[in-house]
């Protein structure tokens, strides 16, 4: 258990030790940024400008810089939005809940819907149904996200705009605005302009899952523990979900683990898309407009939420197969 | 000169290739996904002969949103005109006794008046018929005038254009000049500042296609050049000669080609057919940088075990750890929007997941026997592994290049699509993101949006198929299941 956890946070720290790093390189070695470079005060003189640069502590050596920088990047002081001028920790503290929200929404929706079809399509292997998963499957694993979710677009809001006068789904935000002020009629209102975001994402994302799954049972399905439950007289149902399905669960949560890159990828295009505040929006934004502190901020927090998942990941493939739980003696 | 393989190694080889094509042919999904491949690939090859545009500068060619030409066989689009040029053939309508007309490689007007100078006017008439039944969107005449050898002598140029109804609207006027000139003459009917100009004081009217084209529009249109000239004051003599070339009349169109136009008016059909192009060559290189690497470290760290090993392996569990796509927008932005670090950086990011599965092939192979005879025949490390493991390996290598290339094209795709592509060469993603940004949704241009996300589709289906049936063949637990 112990060797575990200290290999699990040294990963983590030298993931978030490479990222700041990184970011460092990139901001501060290869394309410095001049924060005095926008002023265009006539009577701004060099000495300002000296003094401007000794306060943002640009004059000290760059080794000096390199330390306080990871410092700061480890003690969360990531400084201030160039746009809005609040500090960035601020806006994160809002956005960040937005982002894993859409995140975790589509997550769990892309397992429960990706094992369900595997599984259901597994059981009846080679009938009409599991042609069908199978081709919607390789299909939406095909299908790059931001088509599907730009055809969802112009359908349930543009074209039944066009042709009813309503939107079945709004085309951007987080609420309405102005949002309401009753807490559960805010609650709807929030989740009802999340419902096409999550529901394009798990889409586009459940193909892979659902091919993977009803592999893995199929194969399970001809194993010889399945036989000898059969000849027990058990149920075929309960073959299906005690025998079968139970052995699958580990190797799908591998997959779990896998997949997280991808959603990740995928909710970032999908906050572009429909301008969902969350800090994926907000880092093609940063990077658009050159607002550097926030793109830098974004992307330790992403790597951040990214060993997290990857954690869970891990952790829930301890629960699922007791043989591998973390800490067990063989 | 000793052969690259014994004769031995060679029919081996033979006849594996044989077997493994022979079961590639009678795989379903597999001979679908070499059907699109081919598909691709020809468009690929033929993309210069199949559009008729040049994709780079990308002309305009019809108007803005133009819809596909196809459709105009369903009645709500049968009045939407396809796009109009108009050569005029001028007509002399009424002539000055002092002015002669000379026709040429361009048209001529020769004003000559040594004994009384007067006034004079010169009119030329072209007529063409308009087809539809529906206003056009602009029209626009251009034309080149010039002027020689003027002597004494005011003169100004007017052009209006007459619809069936016979009234007459300015389009172009030139006051009265006494130089020599050479103009391009570029008159279009949304232009602002012609229309101030001309006099339409009106702000509501932005466009005067509108006016002169009242319904129903078909029908007979005269484009009326009217040439007016006076002598200065006290002048004995005077003269001019005025030449006008390459008149022509534009109505773009509201119906286009195969598949319509964008928000520029250029032709999406061209854009699609050289987007395979380059979405095949960035997939299929991408995969294979991607894939060597991860068949080298693989073997690499499988073989060599220890430290090796674990270096390899510890890199392998960072890179898995961090988050790709927003480190490839930031390396994009750093080192520039240029197609070749694209594919570079999405190729460093793609090899670890075959990377662990090479590695963990490579520890089963290391054990077998034919590897500890080489070694007992006193073969070194890297013959071991080149001659022996990497030739073992080959196959899921194989399924993985091919499996690996969708991932690769949906990730340029992904890049374009948020700006963040090479904005010198046409690809899909890029299609889709100035879809996005500039008014595909407002004016439902499917033809624009649709297609392109479906090239994107199929061309990663044809290599998911492929990869699908290749696994199924080399991949031993598949294998076995069926």
């Amino acid at each position: 258990m112990r060797e575990y956890i200290i290999k699990r946070i040294a990963v983590a720290i030298i993931v978030l030790y490479v990222i700041a790093s990184l970011n460092f390189m990139i901001f501060q070695v290869f394309a410095p940024v001049d924060p005095t470079a926008t002023i265009l005060d006539p009577n701004f003189t060099y000495d300002m400008r000296q003094q401007l640069l000794q306060d943002y502590g640009l004059l000290e050596p760059i080794y000096l810089r390199y330390v306080k920088y990871i410092r700061n990047m480890f003690t969360w002081n990531f400084g201030y939005s160039f746009d809005s001028r609040k500090p960035i920790i601020e806006e994160l503290s809002w956005r960040v809940p937005n982002s894993v929200l859409l995140l975790g929404v589509s997550l769990i929706g892309t397992v429960m819907l990706g094992i369900s079809v595997g599984v259901f399509a597994g059981a009846r292997r080679k009938s009409a149904a599991d042609v069908i998963a199978v081709g919607a499957g390789l299909f939406a694993d095909g299908v790059p996200t931001f088509f599907i979710q730009m055809m969802a677009l112009l359908f349930f809001s543009y074209l039944m705009f066009l042709w009813f006068g309503f939107q079945v789904f709004p085309a951007r935000g987080l609420t309405s605005v102005p949002a309401p002020t009753n807490p559960f009629a805010y609650m709807a209102d929030v989740a009802w302009h999340l419902a096409m975001p999550a529901l394009t994402l798990i889409l586009s994302a459940f193909g892979g899952w659902a091919l993977y799954t009803r592999n893995m049972i199929v194969e399970a399905l001809t194993q010889d523990y399945v036989v000898t439950a059969r000849a027990k007289g058990l149920s075929e149902r309960t073959v299906l979900y005690r025998h079968a399905f139970r052995s699958v669960l580990p190797p799908i949560s591998t997959m779990i683990a896998m997949s997280v890159p991808g959603i990740f990828t995928g909710a970032m295009i999908t906050e572009y898309i429909f301008t969902w505040p969350g800090v994926g929006s907000w880092y093609i934004a940063g990077l658009n407009s050159g607002n550097f502190p926030v793109v830098q901020s974004v992307l330790f927090i992403y790597a951040i939420l990214m060993l997290i998942a990857n954690l869970i990941a891990d952790l829930l493939y301890g629960v699922l197969d007791p043989r591998i739980r973390v800490g067990f003696r063989r | 000169m000793t052969p690259l393989v014994s004769k031995e190694t060679r029919t081996i080889l033979t006849r594996r290739i044989k077997g493994f094509l022979d079961e590639f042919f009678h795989n379903k999904i597999g001979l679908v996904g070499l059907a699109l491949l081919f598909m691709f690939v020809g468009t690929a090859i033929f993309a210069p002969w199949l559009s008729p545009y040049d994709p780079i500068t990308a002309p305009r060619v019809a108007g803005k949103f133009a819809v596909p030409s196809w459709l105009t066989v369903f009645p709500q689009y049968k009045e939407y005109s396809s796009t109009m040029e108009v050569r005029p053939y001028w007509e002399v309508n009424e002539t000055s006794e002092y002015a002669n007309i000379q026709w040429g490689r361009s048209l001529v007007v020769n004003v000559n008046m040594s004994e009384e100078p007067k006034q004079g006017t010169v009119t030329l008439t072209a007529d063409f018929s308009y087809l539809y039944n529906m206003p056009p969107e602009a029209f626009t005449l251009s034309f080149d005038l010039s002027t020689h050898n003027i002597t004494n002598l005011w003169y100004s140029t007017k052009i209006s254009l007459t619809n069936p109804q016979n009234n007459s609207t300015l389009i172009w006027s030139e006051p009265y000049t006494d130089q020599n000139m050479q103009s391009s003459v570029n008159a279009e009917s949304t232009d602002y500042w012609l229309l101030r100009k001309l006099g339409y004081l009106d702000p509501t009217t932005t466009n005067i296609a509108t006016l002169i084209f009242p319904q129903p529009t078909k029908g007979n249109y005269t484009l009326t050049f009217e040439l007016s000239f006076r002598p200065t004051e006290d002048a004995t003599s005077a003269g001019a000669t005025l030449a006008i070339k390459n008149a022509l009349f534009y109505i773009p169109g509201r119906s286009h080609g195969i598949l319509g136009t964008d928000f520029l008016g250029t032709d999406v059909w061209t854009q699609l057919v050289h987007g395979t192009r380059i979405s095949l060559v960035i997939g299929l290189l991408a995969a294979a940088i991607s894939t060597s690497i991860g068949v080298l470290l693989g073997v690499l760290a499988g073989y060599s075990g220890g430290a090796v090993d674990e270096t390899l392996m510890r890199l392998v569990d960072i890179l898995i750890c961090l988050p790709v796509l927003p480190l490839l927008l930031i390396l994009v932005k750093l080192f520039g929007k240029n197609v070749f670090y694209i594919v570079l950086f999405i190729a460093l990011f793609g090899w670890t997941g075959l990377s662990r599965v090479i590695r963990s092939q490579v520890l089963s192979i290391r054990e077998a026997a034919f590897v500890e005879s080489a070694v007992a025949a006193g073969a070194g490390r890297y013959y071991v592994m080149i001659k022996h493991i990497v030739p073992n390996v080959f196959p899921i290598a194989l399924a993985s290049l091919v499996l690996s290339v969708p991932g690769a094209i949906l990730a340029e795709a992904g890049l374009s699509f948020l700006g963040f592509g090479d904005p010198r060469v046409p690809t899909w993603g890029k299609m889709l993101n100035y879809a996005f940004g500039h008014g595909a949704f407002e004016n439902f241009a499917w033809w624009w949006t649709v297609p392109p996300g479906l090239a994107i589709t199929l061309i990663s289906l044809t290599f998911v198929f492929m990869g699908y049936a290749i696994d199924e063949i080399v991949n031993p637990r598949l294998r076995r299941r069926r």
